[in-house]
């Protein structure tokens, strides 16, 4: 399956969402140290780094899932890490969409109550999540499974099942962690390039967890996060 | 490999480790319950085996209520000279006094157990509370029933219970063997279960609170099994990383079965000392209506066995099922593929059960004591075999009813974990089911008998006429009642009128038929009273105007103990045309009627046991008799209890099973909390479906159990169902309150194990 990726003119945009000086360590373990980033609205950031460089702890302050020690999370200005949990977690529901890499879906859900999830936790009315859910497996090349459990599933289906119940609340902000990392390099590029498009169609701003290079080239731009900094950025960044 | 597998218990990790004392403890749990349930049964035996000795009966024919028929004199040979032995029972403010009459034969006569040697005539022994009673209480009300001279107390060996009302009065051989129903014995009873007549009413109790606390076996196991499948899913997948290292199935087994065994041998010690702990708190519950003594709680050899061999045992077998169950291949565990849904014909047994009792009210039941016998035991077991086999179709119907048009996430997600394994679900309150059902039934038949007996404590007519039965058979009947008995009963303050039932002749004209207020059938002897009399004893019913004597119904005339009261009293009965004076007939019955005050009663009772001794049975008219009231009391108390302990126990199952529930979708619960679903959500989630099955299958057990004890009741005793007391409605509430409090105790687990933080570590 083929999927055109547009890319867009992300110096058209204003910052979104942004890390500033932040520092976060697991105990002894320093595991951000000082990391910056600016991601613009609309833009795909792929953030990119070697195992324990801290690229997941980035983008889990950049979500509101763990509040910096040091430092500040903005989205759209606002101060993020400042919220009370019970206010972060309404803003990961309503505003954030998230891909993991593998085990998020119910597995005792079919998959298009899988997707149907955050609108019903935004409390959305049964019929109306599903009929929204089920657009979603045809824009994903996945018709046919809406009935399907995760057990049921392929990984490359799972994930585009769990794609789906990323974006079907239309968030902001997607946060995709390794999103092909339990994949074969052909779905894995199958569901980056549906992810790509979908953040297109929607305007979704997209930040993209990976250590592939295949996959980190889907996005307008990387950074690379080494020792707890994002230490250096992409030729094609530093361009612009 | 078993080395390799003890190693990996002990020493895996934080996690292997917090994992083995966690299923240690509610082993442990477990294992104490087990215990206390095996304790209370032998402690209830030893209760019984100290009052065997009260259904020790002569081997003759006798027509008293007490002797119904004749039983072995004894169990045990004996080379003392025997006794003449008579025992009756009488009543004191609702308590039950067990009076035994002994006259010895000979030098070396047999002595009864508890005292150091038989009374002689004029002396008796009293059991420490009757002896406490007897100093406390006036002697018109008490005292004066018992002629002769207190000389001792019965030793506590000898008492079931320390509250144990019991009386040993000698007299003197002559005069006990002319008393109908008194013979020699030269042995005494020592098991309640080779007895006869059961005088202190135990004989058969024991069996039957066996068969309750069996009842709680079912919950004890289902939850030893669930602590056995705590963290299963986690462990299967340590399993399979050491398959991917190259270990065969076989050695995967073994080590699941290494890690299950170490944990339940743990979890048996500690339970050992949480029985050492907690046992002397049970001997104060009064499970067969008194306490036990506190040496009663005891486990014997093959407890022991059963709790340090078969627990372990049973875990490692547990375990070794839960492995059959999922495919742990070196790629990783995965669940077999979802199993069958349960069938609708699961609910046929259940529906042929209620049919069959439901065909004994409406078409009749067997006609043979046999073929009744074999008709209510098919129909109950075919219940009870329902309400197991159909569990999970109900719980899956139910759960999917719950899920199919509900927006909530938190019942959507609840609703299709119950009905994606039904079975499961319903495993973990399964022993409730049984457990419920059988209680619900004991309660329900046995409210209802006490109710339409009706009760001292009530505020009626019958509550306040006392009444002394002769026999139920008119030969055994009295002969002459003096007039110098009547008028003393006559001259108690509080009394306002006495009447004597005479024994009706065969030819006597009645004018009609006399109506019957029970139903019980039978073909006894009508009564004839005197209206004069009767008037004044209105709870017995009355006559027609302007009649001088009036015929009693059989039931009511020589019955009077045995049923419903309130019948008899609005009652008119048909003119009686005796041929000779009634004074020259047998007396059957004595009815007394009072002010209602407990001395009053008293006094009267005094009075007619004092002059019929040997002869007739006193109490409330309509009341039932003493041995079984307090038998039946007893079952109901030991009913409610064990409601109670089953419904904590599923609790305790429920709250393991929850965890182990949290344990297993960790990953995808805290990727939804990551995501911003609300933790209250998932809290929702988890009590639904914890609590919903619990309260689901207490309410339809409970249910069922008084369905079928109404159509038991409407076909067997022509009774209608009366709803239970409000003691049973609040342990019953007071149980499902503890329960739910059990699960709730463990949501700040999921709130630990799902939060964000934990997904990023994962």
């Amino acid at each position: 399956m083929s999927v055109a990726v547009v890319p867009i003119d992300v110096r058209s945009t204003g910052t979104l969402i942004e890390a500033i000086e932040v520092v976060y360590d697991f105990g002894e373990t320093p595991a951000l140290r000082g990391a910056n980033v600016a991601i613009r609205e609309g833009e795909i950031l792929a953030v990119m780094g070697p195992s324990g460089s801290g690229k997941s702890t980035l983008l889990h302050c950049l979500a509101g899932i763990l509040v910096p020690k040091l430092g500040e999370i903005r989205l759209s200005g606002e101060r993020v890490d400042t919220l009370a949990e019970s206010a972060r977690s309404a803003l990961r529901r309503d505003t954030f969409g998230f891909v993991f890499q593998f085990g998020q879906l119910v597995p005792e859900l079919s998959a298009e109550e899988n997707v149907a999830l955050p609108l019903l936790l935004g409390g959305v009315r049964r019929n109306e999540a599903l009929v929204r859910a089920r657009e979603w497996f045809g824009r994903l090349g996945i018709d046919g499974l809406e009935r399907r459990r995760s057990g049921e599933l392929s990984g490359g289906q799972a994930q585009r099942v769990a794609l789906a119940r990323g974006l079907v609340a239309h968030p902001k902000v997607l946060f995709a962690d390794e999103p092909t990392g339990s994949l074969d390099s052909l779905t894995g590029e199958l569901v980056m390039e549906l992810l790509v498009t979908a953040a297109r169609q929607d305007g979704t701003t997209v930040v993209l967890v990976t250590h592939e290079p295949r996959v980190a080239a889907y996005a307008d731009r990387e950074v690379i996060v080494r020792d707890g900094q994002v230490t250096s950025l992409t030729p094609r960044d530093r361009a612009t | 490999m078993i080395r390799f597998g003890l190693r990996l218990s002990t020493r895996g990790g934080r996690e292997s480790l917090v994992r083995l004392v966690v299923m240690a403890l509610a082993v442990s749990v477990g294992v104490a319950m087990l215990l206390l349930t095996l304790g209370t049964i032998n402690g209830l035996g030893k209760q019984n085996a100290r009052g065997a000795w009260m259904a020790t009966t002569p081997s003759v024919e006798v027509g008293y209520p007490n002797h119904g028929s004749p039983f072995s004199s004894a169990t045990t040979s004996s080379t003392h000279s025997p006794i003449w032995w008579f025992i009756s029972s009488q009543q004191f403010q609702s308590q039950l006094i067990v009076r035994v009459d002994v006259a010895a034969t000979g030098p070396r006569a047999l002595v009864t157990p508890g005292i150091p040697h038989l009374p002689g005539p004029g002396q008796f022994y009293a059991s420490p509370a009757l002896a406490r009673l007897l100093r406390t209480t006036p002697a018109i009300e008490l005292g004066n029933r018992f002629a002769g001279t207190e000389i001792g107390t019965i030793g506590s060996s000898a008492l079931p219970s320390p509250n144990d009302l019991v009386i040993v009065i000698g007299q003197s051989a002559r005069s006990l063997s002319k008393v109908s129903g008194a013979g020699e014995i030269t042995s005494f009873v020592t098991s309640s279960s080779d007895g006869g007549p059961d005088t202190a009413g135990t004989t058969g109790l024991q069996t039957i609170l066996a068969v309750l606390a069996l009842v709680l076996f079912f919950p004890v196991l289902v939850f030893i099994g669930a602590a056995m499948r705590l963290s299963a899913a986690r462990r299967e997948q340590r399993l399979a990383a050491i398959r991917l290292a190259g270990a065969t199935m076989r050695q995967v087994t073994v080590i699941a079965m290494v890690e299950a065994l170490v944990a339940a041998i743990a979890g048996v010690a500690i339970g050992f000392c949480l029985y050492f702990i907690t046992g002397p708190a049970l001997v104060h519950v009064p499970f067969a209506g008194q306490p036990l003594e506190p040496g009663d709680l005891s486990i014997g050899v093959i407890d022991v066995m059963v709790a340090a061999i078969g627990v372990p045992l049973a875990a490692a077998v547990v375990a070794r099922i839960a492995l059959r169950r999922v495919h742990v291949s070196p790629l990783g565990t995965s669940r077999r593929v979802t199993p069958r849904p349960p069938r609708a014909t699961r609910v046929i047994p259940l529906v042929v059960g209620i049919a069959e009792l439901a065909y004994f009210v409406s078409v009749g039941r067997p006609g043979s004591s046999n073929g009744q016998i074999e008709g209510y035991v098919l129909g109950f077991f075919l219940i009870m075999f329902g309400l197991v086999l159909a569990g999970p179709w109900l719980t899956m119907q139910g759960s999917k009813i719950m899920a199919r048009r509900t927006s909530r996430v938190s019942v959507l997600l609840a609703g299709r974990r119950l009905s994606d394994n039904p079975r499961g679900a319903f495993r973990a309150v399964s022993g409730l089911i049984l457990a419920i059902f059988v209680t619900s039934v004991s309660v329900g038949v046995i409210s209802t008998i006490l109710t339409d007996h009706g009760s001292s404590s009530s505020n009626t007519l019958a509550s306040k006429t006392v009444t002394d039965q002769f026999a139920f058979n008119p030969n055994n009947s009295v002969a002459t009642v003096k007039p110098s008995v009547l008028s003393s009963i006559q001259s108690i303050r509080g009394v306002s009128g006495v009447t004597v039932v005479y024994v009706a002749p065969g030819a006597m004209k009645i004018d009609g038929p006399v109506p019957h207020i029970n139903n019980l059938g039978g073909d006894l002897q009508y009564g004839v009273v005197s209206c004069a009399q009767l008037d004044k004893t209105p709870a017995l019913g009355k006559c027609r105007a302007g009649a001088s004597y009036a015929a009693l119904g059989d039931d009511v005339a020589f019955m009077p103990i045995t049923k419903s009261v309130t019948v008899a009293a609005s009652t008119t009965w048909p003119n009686a045309h005796p041929t000779k004076g009634l004074t020259t007939l047998p007396v059957q019955l004595i009815a007394v009627a009072t002010n209602g005050s407990a001395s009053t009663i008293e006094d009267v009772e005094t009075v007619l046991d004092r002059n019929f001794t040997f002869q007739g049975m006193t109490g409330l008219f309509g009341d039932i008799d003493a041995q079984k009231s307090q038998l039946l009391s007893e079952l109901q108390t030991t009913s409610e209890v064990v409601i109670l302990a089953s419904l904590l126990i599923a609790g305790c199952s429920l709250a393991v099973a929850m965890a182990a529930g949290v344990s297993e979708r960790r990953r995808p619960f805290s990727l939804m909390r990551l995501s911003g679903a609300p933790l209250g959500v998932l809290q929702r989630m988890v009590a639904l479906e914890t609590a919903g099955p619990l309260l689901v299958i207490a309410i339809a057990s409970a249910l069922t159990g008084f369905v079928a004890s109404d159509l038991f009741l409407r076909s067997q005793l022509q009774l209608t169902l009366r709803p239970p007391g409000l003691s049973y409605y609040l342990i019953v509430g007071g149980g499902l309150f503890g329960a739910l409090v059990m699960i709730a105790s463990t949501l700040p687990l999921l709130d630990r194990a799902t939060r964000p933080e934990s997904a990023r570590i994962e």
